[in-house]
């Protein structure tokens, strides 16, 4: 095996990450799930054959509600903008232009509020743009 | 330094040669930044590696005290795991056949990895000499202490070279 190969495969797995994977059913998962409607129903569908879409509507309405925490980037004076709009963009799903927007908005107003999300997903978000270097935090609405 | 798609999810990275010779003595200084015992970090640094969850929440919320514990290992196991990262970016530099320019085919993975790691350095830098807003928009070579010029140098530099093999993803605002 090269050390290219060698270096392939080295993922960060948290308690809170594997929390997250057994959520997701399976280490295939990535934040962009947290944002496909579709991922969000695909879970209890497969785990459960017999499901109806009255649990669907029931596991929907319940995801909303513990959706209560947001995760917050502070500006700083060291990460360069367009690798803030990168990052934002890798690790959030965001398109350029709001990617563009939040990145703006971290810089003038100090901070911007870059996603709403259950506290687990929340804390994943807050792991990896750390990860990147960024200065983000949550908090409870 | 280039960047360049060779597959979907797979780039080549060239350095010349004396752009590889500064990132490996990077990544060697870097290494030793990984190792650092957290006891005998500066509190600034020791902060950044810990992070930090919540801003302005109670101090006795337990839910918050658990994800704030959660972090901080998270974040010492990252260490761990970007110290092997260095040592192999290094050992692959050590073995590579041509170092003029020297070539390095990556994922999208191992490239956000690369990035992130280029970037602790610039963010650890900034920690030891206590960067400020207006030292990063002068221009570096008006800083008349040596030691800060050439943190704020290498900080620049190190940015240029992120630029660069973000390169053809970078939307320049």
């Amino acid at each position: 095996m090269s050390q290219v190969e060698s270096m392939r495969g080295a993922r960060i797995l948290t308690p809170a990450h594997r929390g997250i994977e057994r959520y997701l059913g399976g280490p295939g998962y990535g934040v962009s799930l947290i944002f496909d409607e579709r991922e969000h129903t695909r879970v209890p569908t497969m785990a459960k054959p017999e499901a109806s879409p009255d649990i669907d509507v029931e596991e929907k309405l319940k995801e909303a509600f513990a959706r209560g925490w947001s995760v917050i980037v502070w500006n700083d004076p060291v990460n360069l903008m367009e690798y803030v709009v990168y990052v934002f963009k890798t690790v959030l799903k965001m398109n350029e232009a709001d990617a563009s927007r939040h990145m703006m908005e971290v810089h003038q107003k100090g901070k911007s509020f870059v996603a709403r999300e259950t506290k687990e997903k929340a804390e994943m978000i807050v792991h990896r743009l750390r990860g990147f270097g960024l200065n983000a935090t949550m908090e409870q609405d | 330094m280039t960047s360049e798609p060779i597959n979907p999810g797979q780039w080549r990275l060239s350095f010349a040669e004396q752009e590889a010779a500064f990132i490996i003595h990077i990544l060697a200084q870097l290494g030793r930044q990984y190792q650092e015992d957290p006891a005998k970090m500066s509190p600034a640094t020791r902060a950044y590696w810990a992070g930090c969850i919540s801003r302005g929440a109670a101090k006795d919320d337990e839910e918050l005290k658990d994800a704030q514990e959660i972090l901080a290992e998270t974040r010492s196991e990252l260490r761990s795991q970007r110290l092997d990262l260095v040592e192999n970016w290094i050992r692959e530099y050590e073995l590579a056949e041509s170092r003029n320019p020297w070539l390095v085919e990556v994922t999208d993975a191992e490239r956000d990895e690369f990035v992130s790691m280029l970037n602790d350095r610039r963010l650890l830098r900034a920690l030891e000499i206590g960067v400020t807003e207006t030292e990063m928009d002068a221009d570096p070579v008006q800083i008349p202490e040596d030691f800060r010029r050439h943190a704020i140098l290498e900080i620049d530099f190190l940015g240029h070279f992120i630029m660069a093999i973000l390169g053809p993803q970078i939307h320049r605002p």
